[in-house]
């Protein structure tokens, strides 16, 4: 059982080897190793939850039996506790969803061995980042991951734009990379080791210094920008719009969560200092941003897969945002939204892989009315589209009510207007979601079927089985969420909180309480106001019912009430039409809105900020450097002036 | 004494992103990301660097408490950094090339297809 996580690495490792030395040669050898491949460690994950998350043990295993001598780390470790497993299978599973939608959609490409081989290694380094119990070690599986997502967004490299992303993506990474690695030396000048159980122990003994406080900013910059967050978001877009779906999945499921994952382990583990404000305004800071700026990004784009990654840059801010809030509420609301995050936008990343596979396009002002060719991807979008927006009964609605409720609560107990302020940022992007995913609705699945894809086929089972895995959990966890939270959660979020049991699994029992490392624990996570479905369904059948009798009652009279009477004559007919309730365009005189012209009155009210941001967004990598930079400084200063 | 060294690698990491930031040409850009790695692998290597201190290289016997050495996990990180740096240079490189087949250009301000 120990030796599962290191299995599950070298699985996908190894298998990546091996398709690229017999997948040349034999179709059928290469998918069956790819199935097992994805399928191994998924099992070997879900084989952990029994002693993990019910018994609640922490799984250390030292690598080549370099455990610590005379209290001092001197091997690498993985350590596997629930948080980090609760990312293992967020991570398998997507792997694995990613993995068979590749067989049939990727039919169209060649060279799918190089592809088969860094998708492999992208999933081993994301499945290694989060287990791994070392920081150097952490750092190397953040540039095998940079490197293969750069090499895939570019596999296409005849498509308008791959090359030009995965540049940008591989310049402005290194950049966030590097953060990474001085924070690393700059910890290690300090405290001279680089397990994470022995660094948070040390740190909270000996306290900080203007050094540690410097590695930490560069820490946050660093993993921040592998989540993407704001003023990185531009490279998600560029990269997300050329890569192919099932690389999309990873990239907006996997690999923000490995910032996730990182900030979480930096705020809460390594440093312990969540319940500074100043540590709160910063994290929820960043998120808040984000989450609002993607989504008004979101109103201007014309390329489905671009829209789409924007969204989900935005729903990493949410997820940072609660994480930030330093309270239990607020990281279980995280975590639960963090799951939710992959499981929508992977199945809303599929759809749009779907349409583009059927139809060879992405662009929004180009399709339309697909709904009535491929009605089965038109169901699974809705579903995905729901509960990004949040609506009941689907999962987002679930976790992004949890958001509202930490931060909400959060502001109350602390009375500072701040955290109040964040719940409504929260509420407004919501909506502004929502409505954008109205825009992407009418424009590919709705309005009018153009001549150029009259013929348009559904996609065949193959594509549709892994996406109906996602939408199936999609429901499942929003009409759950009980159970979600007393059995995945809970044992996730104590992990968090419990950092002298981390500690103590890997450098012995008593290491931690000789530090200063005071054992923490909590009871359960206190949600005041649990979401229960069936409530909700009530409310549902009673406004079906208000508005049935209100349809009833009226008379073929009342209808015409409220109209203008122009004039009494027959020619007056056409004119009422204007009067009807106004979906999308008119039949009678065939115009068709197009989606981009669905919120004109809202654009155009915003002109001024959604130029300024267009032009922000400017395409030249100099400026995305900029960008970092200034953030990297900005972080820097905040934190060794206040912290 | 290593405080010369901590200026240099801050002085390369300050002028790669100079380049980085400032440079319209995507060369340019890829010297500039290595300079920044140079200057990650300098700070490392001198973090684990004791004055007066031998090569850390002895077996069981001769090791006692008395040792003096430099310390030689930064030199292993600084070993994997470098090759880690080379790879992104490398790849960086390969993507040059096929943007200038591409583009026909490389200037960064014509390279923006994607913005917006």
């Amino acid at each position: 059982m120990e030796n599962f996580p290191i299995l599950a690495i070298m699985t996908l490792f190894v298998c990546a080897f091996i398709v690229s030395l017999v997948g040349r040669r034999n179709v059928v050898v290469r998918n069956v190793v790819v199935t097992i491949a994805v399928t191994v460690p998924l099992v070997m994950m879900l084989c952990l939850i029994p002693t993990v998350f019910i018994d609640g043990e922490t799984i250390v295993y030292w690598l080549g039996n370099w455990a610590p001598e005379a209290d001092w780390a001197i091997g690498i470790c993985l350590e596997v506790d629930a948080l980090s497993l609760f990312f293992g299978l967020i991570v398998t599973v997507a792997v694995f969803v990613s993995g068979l939608y590749s067989f049939t959609y990727m039919n169209h490409d060649d060279s799918l061995v190089n592809y088969y081989t860094l998708f492999l290694m992208l999933s081993g380094s994301v499945l290694g980042l989060v287990l791994s119990g070392d920081l150097f070690n952490i750092f190397v599986m953040i540039e095998i991951m940079t490197f293969t997502a750069v090499a895939l967004t570019a596999f296409r490299n005849t498509y308008e734009g791959a090359l030009e992303g995965a540049f940008k993506y591989l310049a402005v990474g290194s950049l966030g990379s590097t953060c990474v690695l001085l924070g690393v030396a700059m910890l290690y000048s300090q405290l001279h080791t680089l397990n994470l159980a022995q660094v948070s122990a040390l740190l909270s003994s000996q306290g900080t210094n203007p050094v540690t406080i410097a590695a930490f900013a560069f820490l946050f910059i660093g993993f921040g920008s592998k989540a993407f967050l704001f003023p990185f978001q531009p490279l998600a877009a560029d990269a997300h719009a050329v890569a192919p779906a099932s690389i999309s999945l990873m990239i907006s499921g996997v690999l923000t969560k490995c910032g996730v994952y990182g900030i979480i382990r930096l705020v809460y583990v390594l440093y312990q200092n969540y319940d500074q404000p100043i540590v709160q305004y910063l994290v929820t800071g960043f998120g808040a941003i984000s989450m609002f700026v993607c989504v008004t990004m979101a109103f201007n784009q014309h390329n489905f897969k671009r829209l789409l990654a924007f969204h989900s840059i935005s729903q990493v801010g949410y997820v940072i945002t609660a994480v930030g809030l330093g309270s239990i509420l607020g990281v279980g609301a995280g975590l639960y939204h963090a799951m939710n995050h992959t499981i929508f936008k992977g199945l809303l990343f599929l759809t749009a892989g779907a349409v583009q596979h059927q139809t060879g396009s992405l662009d929004l002002d180009r399709l339309g009315g697909l709904g009535k060719r491929m009605p089965k991807t038109c169901l699974l979008f809705l579903i995905g589209a729901a509960s990004i927006s949040g609506l009941p009964p689907f999962n987002g609605f679930a976790s992004k009510w949890m958001i509202y409720q930490a931060a909400f609560l959060h502001g109350v107990t602390t009375g500072n207007f701040y955290f109040i302020f964040i719940c409504v940022v929260a509420l407004i992007t919501s909506v502004l979601t929502l409505a954008s995913f109205i825009k992407v609705a009418q424009s590919v699945f709705f309005g009018q079927l153009p001549e150029e894809y009259k013929d348009v086929e559904e996609v065949p089972l193959t594509m549709r089985l892994p996406m109906w895995v996602l939408a199936i959990l999609c429901i499942l966890t929003g009409l759950f969420p009980d159970f979600i939270q007393e059995k995945i959660l809970t044992p996730a979020v104590n992990a968090v909180f419990n950092v002298m049991g981390y500690i103590d699994a890997a450098m012995g029992t008593g290491y931690a309480a000789a530090s200063g490392v005071t054992a923490a624990g909590i009871e359960g996570i206190a949600v005041t106001g649990t979401w229960s479905p069936t409530s909700w369904l009530m409310l549902l059948f009673c406004i079906t019912c208000a508005v049935a009798i209100v349809f009833l009652l009226a008379s073929p009279d009342d209808k015409q009430k409220g109209l203008p009477v122009s004039s009494a004559d027959e020619t007056a007919q056409p004119l009422d039409a204007k009067y009807e309730p106004f979906f999308s365009g008119e039949e009678a005189v065939y115009s068709q809105v197009g989606g981009s012209d669905l919120f004109w009155g809202f654009k155009h009210n915003w002109r001024r900020y959604f130029h300024f941001m267009h032009d922000w967004h400017s395409g030249i990598v100099n400026d995305y450097a900029l960008y970092g930079v200034v953030a990297i400084a900005f972080v820097l200063l905040f934190c060794i002036v206040l912290l | 004494m290593m405080i010369v060294n901590y200026i240099g690698a801050f002085a390369l990491i300050v002028l790669g992103i100079y380049c980085m930031v400032v440079k319209h040409n995507l060369i340019k850009t890829v010297i500039g990301i290595g300079l920044v790695d140079y200057g990650a692998n300098l700070l490392i290597v001198s973090v684990g660097f004791n004055d007066g201190g031998t090569a850390p290289i002895f077996n069981l016997e001769e090791l006692t408490q008395s040792s003096f050495f430099v310390d030689p996990v930064p030199q292993a990180l600084t070993l994997t950094s470098i090759v880690i740096g080379a790879c992104t240079t490398a790849m960086s490189l390969c993507l040059v090339i096929m943007i200038h087949e591409q583009y026909g250009t490389l200037d960064t301000r014509k390279i923006r297809r994607l913005n917006g």
